[in-house]
C-alpha cells in the first residue's frame, strides 16, 4: 500500500505542478493577486507529495520489496543497509525523483523564506520553477516511472552496480544534484524577470544567496565525484576531462561567473541584463548535463542508463527550455532598465573580466565535450577529445584569470587605481616569486613549469591573504585593534579571501602532483618490498576475506620509511557475487595530511603474488582541501546577511589613474 | 479500501492547496512592485549607517553610497506614483470570471486528472511485499524460490545447521544450481562428518558444476565415498567415466567392466556405462543387441550442447519437421501435439503453431478432454481464443 501511495503522490504532485505553471504566472501578468497567491501553498504541498513519493520508494529499497520492478534492478537482500538508502538513487529512475526531489525543495524554500520578495516576482519564480516540474514529472511518469510493479515478484534482485557501492558515490548525487537544481531557482527568478520586464531591487538581492548555495554544492559535489574516482577506479587519477564530468564541471564555470556578475548587481546595480542571461545559461548547461549523463549518449566509466525513447525526451525537454528561454531574452531584454556604469579600471571591471574568461573558458569545455558527439552523428566517426585538448584550451585561459584574481578584491567600485593596487601587491608579488625560485632550485630547471605553477599558486593564495589582513589595517591601528578588526569583517569578506585562496590551494595540489608524483607498475611476491619516494613497502600477502555481498582479495603492506614501520595499506581487489563484477579498492595511506602513498592491486598470480600500481603523490591532497576551502568561503558568505552595498569611491579626483588601466 | 481513502485524503489536501489561497479577500494594499524597492534602498541606507559605525567603510564612502542610494529611492518612488493603482470596475468582472475558472480547474482536474493517471499506471490491487514478511508466511502453496531463499535467510544466520545445507543442497541439485549444491555439501559433510551419499552427490554436484568433466576434487569425493562403502555403484561409475575421460583406457575398460559385473539387468546406468564401453572400442553383448533408443541419442544431445545456436536451432528444426510429419500421417497422442506446439513456440513460428493448433483441434475431437488440453496450453502460449 505504502508503494502505491507513493505512485499516486507522484502523479498528484504531476497534476499540481500543471497548475502551478499556469496560474501563478498568469496572477502575476495580470496582477491579479488571488492567483498569484496560490504559487506559495501549492510549491509546499508538491514539495511534501514527492517527498512521500521518494519515502516511500526508499522504504521498499529498505524491506527489499521485490515486487517493485525498480528494486528488482537495483537492490539485493543481502546489500548492506546504507547501499539500500544510496541505491534508491543509484540508478536511473531513482536519481530522477531526487532529481525532482530537490528541484520542488527549492521551490518549498523560495515559498516559505521569501517573505520580502515582491508578489508578482514571486508568484512567477514559482510558476516557471513550475513548468521545469511539470516536465520531468511528465519524462518520468511517461518513461522513468520507479513504482512499476513486478508481478510474480522475484525472490532475489539484481544488485546495484558494485562500483556505486561506495560511501562517496553515495553522496556524490545529492550533492551534485542540489548543485545542479539549486541553479533553477535563479533560472526561475531570471525567466520571471524577462516575464515581468523589470528587474527589481529585490531579484538582486535574491539571486546572489540563490547561486551560492547551488555553488557551493556543486563544488563539493564535484569534489566528491573526483575524489571518488581517484580512489575507486584504481589508477590514481582524479580528473579525466570525461564528458560527465564536464557535464558538471560547466554549470559550475558558468555558476561561477554567475556568482560574480550577480555581487555586481547586487552591489551596484550594473549588469542585470548579463546576469539574467548567466542565469538562463548556467541552469541550461545543468540541464545539458542532465541529458548527457541521463540519455545514455555517452559511453563512459559513468554512463548507465541507455534507452533512445529516454534520451529524445529529455532532448525535447532541453531544446524547449533552453531555445525558449533564450528566445524570450532576446523578446524581452532590450526592455529591462540598464543600471550603473563604471570606469574601465574598477571592481566592476574586474569582474567583468573575470566573466568574460570564465564564459570562454565554458565554451572551450563545451565545444570539447559536444564535438565528438557531433562528429558521430554526422559521420558515424567515433573519436575521443582528451586532456590535450583541455590543456591547451581550458588552460591558458585560467593563467590571465589567476593573474588578475588578487586584483580585483584590491579595487575600488566604480573607478579604481591599478598602479597603487600594484603597489600593495609588491609583497605578495615577491612571496610568489620567492615559492617560485625555492621550488626552481629544489627540483632543478628542467621543471620549471612546475615552479611556474607553484608560483602562480602561491600569488593566488598569498593575494587573498593579503586583501584581509589589509582591511585590517594592521600597520594604522596595531595588533589588537588589527585583530578585532579582522573579527569583526563581513562573512563575505571572509567568503572572497576563502575562495580564491582554495582556488590556489588546489591549483597548488594539481602541480605538485603532476610534476611530481612517483609512479611504478610492477609483480610483487610475497616477502618482497618495494621502494618509493621515502617510503619502502614490504607486501605481505594476499589473504581472502568475506564482506555482506562480496569478497575481496585484500593484500597486505607494512609502510616504513628509514626502516621504522610507519603505516599498513590493504588494498584490494573485490569480487561483487552477485552481478560477478570486480572493481579495485586502492590502499591510500595519507602522510602529514597532504601526501599520499597510493597502491592498487591488480592481476592476482597463482603464486600468491599481484600486479600492483604504486604511486607517491605529493600533496595531492590540496585538490580537494583547496575545494572544501572554496565552499566553506561560500557558506561564510551565505551566512552574512546584510543588505549588500558597495561604496562607491568618490569621484573627486576625477579619475587621474583610471581609464588607461592594463587589462 | 485503506488505499483509496489514504488516496482521498491526499487529494483533498492538494485540491485545499489551491482553493484556500484563492477563497482569501484579494483586496489587499495596491501591489506595486516600486514600493518593494523602495523598502529595499531604505534598508541599504541603514546599512550603509552600520557599516560607518562599525568602520567598515570611510565616512568619504559611505557619502558617495548614500548619495548613488537616495538618487535611486528617489526614482523609484516616482515610478510608484506612476503606476498606482489602475485596477477599475471593468477589470474586477475579469478578475471574477478567472477566480471561477481556476477554482473549476482546481475542483475538476486535480482529482480527475490524478484518478485517470493513477489508473493507467498504478497497480491499486497489489500489497506490499518486503521480503521479510513473505519469507515468514506459512510454507504450503509458497514457490520453491521462495522457500529455498527462507533456508538461506535462516542459513546465513545459523551457519552451523549441518542438517539444513544437507537438506537443502538436493534442492538447489533440481534447481540446476549446482555449484551451491556442491558448496552446501561440503557445509553439510563439515558439520555432520562424511558418509557415502553426501561425499557422492557433492562429486556429482561438481561433474555437473563442471560441465561433465570429473575434476580431481569431484575424484577424491568419490574416492572417499568408495572407501567408506566399497559396493556403491554411483560413485565407481563416476571414478569409471574419470578414467575415461582421462584417455586411461585400459584401466577405464576394467572399471566399466567391474561395474558392470553387479549390473542385475535392466538399471539405466548399466545401459550408460554399456554406451561407454562401447566408445572405447569393447563389444558386450547387450550392446550389440540394445534397441536403438527412441528420440534424440545421448550423443545427439551433447551434439546438440556444443552446437552454435544458428546449428543447434537448425536441429531443433529437423526434428519438430519430424514429429510434424509423423502426426500429419499417423496422428498421435495430445501429449504428442503439446510437444510440437511448445517447439514451435520456443521457434517464434507463430503462424505454424496456429495452424497446429487448429490441426490437433481436428484430429482430436472424439476426445474432448484432449481438446480442452490443447485450448489450455494454447492460451498459455498467448495464441488462445
Amino acid at each position: 500500500m505504502i508503494i502505491e501511495i507513493g505512485h499516486f503522490a507522484l502523479i498528484l504532485a504531476f497534476v499540481l505542478s500543471a497548475l502551478q505553471s499556469v496560474v501563478p504566472v498568469w496572477g502575476a501578468v495580470t496582477g491579479d493577486r488571488r492567483l498569484m497567491a496560490v504559487a506559495p501553498p501549492v510549491a509546499g504541498m508538491m514539495f511534501l507529495l514527492v517527498g512521500i513519493a521518494f519515502a516511500a520508494l526508499t522504504q521498499a529499497y529498505m524491506v527489499s520489496d521485490f515486487s517493485v520492478v525498480n528494486v528488482v534492478e537495483n537492490s539485493h537482500s543481502a546489500k548492506p543497509d546504507l547501499y539500500k538508502i544510496t541505491g534508491v538513487w543509484g540508478n536511473h529512475e531513482g536519481s530522477l525523483l531526487l532529481w525532482v526531489l530537490i528541484l520542488v525543495l527549492f521551490g518549498a524554500l523560495v515559498a516559505a523564506f521569501g517573505r520580502n520578495i515582491p508578489m508578482e516576482l514571486k508568484a512567477a519564480t514559482l510558476g516557471v520553477q513550475g513548468w521545469v516540474t511539470a516536465a520531468f514529472l511528465l519524462f518520468m511518469l511517461a518513461t522513468s516511472n520507479p513504482f512499476l510493479r513486478a508481478s510474480p515478484a522475484p525472490i532475489e534482485g539484481n544488485d546495484l552496480n558494485p562500483i556505486l557501492q561506495d560511501v562517496g558515490l553515495a553522496i556524490h548525487p545529492p550533492l551534485l544534484y542540489v548543485g545542479y537544481v539549486g541553479f533553477s531557482i535563479v533560472f526561475s527568478f531570471a525567466i520571471a524577470a524577462l516575464i515581468l520586464g523589470r528587474v527589481d531591487a529585490a531579484w538582486a538581492r535574491w539571486v546572489r544567496p540563490w547561486t551560492l548555495l547551488a555553488w557551493m554544492f556543486l563544488t563539493l559535489g564535484i569534489a566528491m565525484g573526483s575524489y571518488w574516482a581517484y580512489y575507486e577506479l584504481g589508477w590514481g587519477g582524479y580528473w579525466f576531462w570525461d564528458p560527465v564530468e564536464n557535464a558538471s564541471f560547466m554549470p559550475w564555470l558558468a555558476g561561477t561567473a554567475l556568482l560574480h556578475s550577480a555581487i555586481v548587481m547586487e552591489k551596484r546595480g550594473a549588469l542585470k541584463v548579463w546576469t539574467v542571461l548567466l542565469a538562463i545559461l548556467t541552469f541550461s548547461l545543468s540541464l545539458l548535463g542532465t541529458f548527457l549523463v541521463r540519455s545514455g549518449v555517452l559511453t563512459s566509466v559513468h554512463a548507465f542508463a541507455t534507452d533512445p525513447a529516454r534520451g529524445t525526451f529529455i532532448l525535447g525537454i532541453l531544446v524547449v527550455f533552453i531555445g525558449g528561454s533564450l528566445a524570450l531574452y532576446a523578446w524581452r531584454a532590450p526592455m529591462l532598465k540598464q543600471g550603473g556604469l563604471f570606469a574601465p579600471v574598477s571592481r566592476e571591471g574586474a569582474l567583468v573580466l573575470n566573466n568574460l574568461l570564465l564564459t570562454v573558458a565554458t565554451a572551450a569545455v563545451l565545444i570539447g565535450t559536444l564535438y565528438p558527439l557531433l562528429l558521430e552523428v554526422l559521420t558515424d566517426e567515433k573519436i575521443s577529445v582528451g586532456p590535450p585538448f583541455f590543456n591547451l584550451t581550458f588552460g591558458p585561459l585560467m593563467i590571465p584569470l589567476l593573474l588578475a584574481m588578487p586584483f580585483g578584491p584590491f579595487l575600488a567600485w566604480k573607478r579604481g587605481d591599478l598602479a597603487a593596487v600594484g603597489q600593495r601587491l609588491y609583497a605578495v608579488a615577491g612571496l610568489a616569486l620567492l615559492a617560485m625560485l625555492v621550488t626552481a632550485w629544489m627540483e632543478g630547471a628542467e621543471k620549471i613549469l612546475a615552479a611556474l605553477g607553484v608560483g602562480l599558486a602561491a600569488w593566488v593564495i598569498c593575494g587573498a591573504a593579503a586583501e584581509i589582513l589589509s582591511r585590517a589595517r594592521f600597520r594604522d591601528v596595531g595588533l589588537s585593534t588589527g585583530l578585532a578588526r579582522l573579527a569583526g569583517l563581513p562573512g563575505s569578506a571572509w567568503g572572497t579571501a576563502l575562495g580564491h585562496a582554495g582556488i590556489g590551494l588546489t591549483l597548488l595540489g594539481i602541480v605538485a602532483v603532476s610534476a611530481f608524483q612517483e609512479e611504478k607498475v610492477l609483480t610483487i611476491r610475497p616477502g618482497e618490498s618495494v621502494e618509493i619516494s621515502h617510503y619502502s613497502l614490504a607486501f605481505a600477502g594476499l589473504a581472502r576475506r568475506t564482506g555482506p555481498n562480496y569478497v575481496d582479495d585484500v593484500g597486505h603492506f607494512d609502510i616504513y620509511r628509514g626502516g621504522v614501520k610507519v603505516a599498513v595499506a590493504d588494498p584490494a581487489k573485490r569480487l561483487y557475487t552477485a552481478r560477478r563484477m570486480p572493481t579495485t579498492e586502492a590502499g591510500i595511506v595519507t602522510f602529514g595530511l597532504l601526501s599520499q602513498v597510493y597502491v592498487s592491486i591488480g592481476e592476482v598470480h597463482a603464486d600468491g603474488g599481484a600486479d600492483i600500481r604504486l604511486y607517491y603523490k605529493p600533496l595531492v591532497t590540496l585538490i580537494w582541501i583547496g575545494c572544501l576551502v572554496m565552499s566553506f568561503g561560500a557558506v561564510l558568505s551565505l551566512f552574512d546577511r546584510r543588505l549588500r552595498v558597495g561604496a562607491p569611491k568618490p569621484a573627486a579626483r576625477k579619475m587621474v589613474a583610471a581609464g588607461q588601466g592594463a587589462e | 479500501m485503506t488505499l483509496w481513502i489514504a488516496f482521498s485524503i491526499l487529494t483533498v489536501l492538494a485540491a485545499l492547496a489551491v482553493l484556500v489561497p484563492l477563497a482569501r479577500s484579494g483586496r489587499d494594499e495596491a501591489a506595486v512592485a516600486a514600493l518593494h524597492d523602495a523598502e529595499v534602498y531604505k534598508a541599504q541606507l541603514a546599512e550603509v549607517d552600520r557599516d560607518l559605525d562599525r568602520g567598515l567603510i570611510s565616512p568619504e564612502a559611505a557619502q558617495a553610497a548614500r548619495t548613488e542610494i537616495a538618487r535611486r529611492l528617489i526614482a523609484a518612488d516616482r515610478e510608484a506614483r506612476q503606476t498606482g493603482s489602475q485596477t477599475g470596475e471593468a477589470g474586477k468582472a475579469a478578475a471574477v470570471a478567472r477566480l471561477r475558472l481556476v477554482q473549476g480547474l482546481a475542483l475538476a482536474l486535480v482529482p480527475l486528472g490524478a484518478v485517470a493517471a493513477y489508473l493507467a499506471f498504478g497497480s491499486p490491487d497489489m500489497p506490499d511485499q518486503p521480503l521479510a514478511a513473505r519469507l515468514e508466511m506459512p510454507a504450503d502453496g509458497r514457490s520453491l524460490p521462495e522457500l529455498v531463499a527462507r533456508v538461506e535467510r535462516h542459513l546465513a544466520d545459523n551457519p552451523g545447521d549441518g542438517r539444513g545445507w544437507d537438506v537443502l543442497a538436493p534442492v538447489y541439485m533440481r534447481m540446476g544450481r549446482a555449484e551451491d549444491a556442491a558448496a552446501a555439501y561440503a557445509a553439510a559433510i563439515r558439520l555432520l562428518g562424511s558418509d557415502p551419499r553426501r561425499e557422492t552427490d557433492r562429486g556429482e554436484a561438481l561433474v555437473v558444476a563442471n560441465n561433465g568433466i570429473v575434476s580431481a576434487e569431484a575424484r577424491a569425493a568419490f574416492e572417499r565415498a568408495v572407501k567408506l562403502e566399497a559396493g556403491a555403484v554411483k560413485p565407481r561409475f563416476f571414478l569409471a567415466l574419470a578414467l575415461t575421460q582421462e584417455d586411461r583406457r585400459d584401466e577405464a575398460v576394467a572399471a566399466w567392466r567391474a561395474l558392470l559385473a553387479d549390473a542385475r539387468g535392466g538399471e539405466a546406468w548399466a545401459e550408460a556405462a554399456r554406451l561407454e564401453l562401447a566408445k572405447l572400442g569393447v563389444e558386450t553383448a547387450e550392446t550389440a543387441a540394445a534397441p536403438a533408443a527412441p528420440g534424440p541419442s545421448r550423443e545427439q544431445i551433447e551434439a546438440a550442447s556444443e552446437m552454435a545456436e544458428s546449428d543447434r536451432q537448425e536441429m531443433i528444426r529437423s526434428m519438430v519437421d519430424g514429429l510434424d510429419r509423423r502426426l500429419a500421417e499417423d496422428g498421435g497422442s495430445m501429449e504428442d501435439w503439446m510437444r510440437l506446439m511448445r517447439a514451435l513456440d520456443v521457434l517464434g513460428e507463430r503462424d505454424r503453431l496456429r495452424e497446429v493448433i487448429a490441426r490437433a483441434g481436428e484430429a482430436l475431437k472424439d476426445d474432448p478432454a484432449a481438446v480442452a488440453g490443447v485450448r489450455q496450453l494454447a492460451r498459455e502460449l498467448g495464441e488462445g481464443s
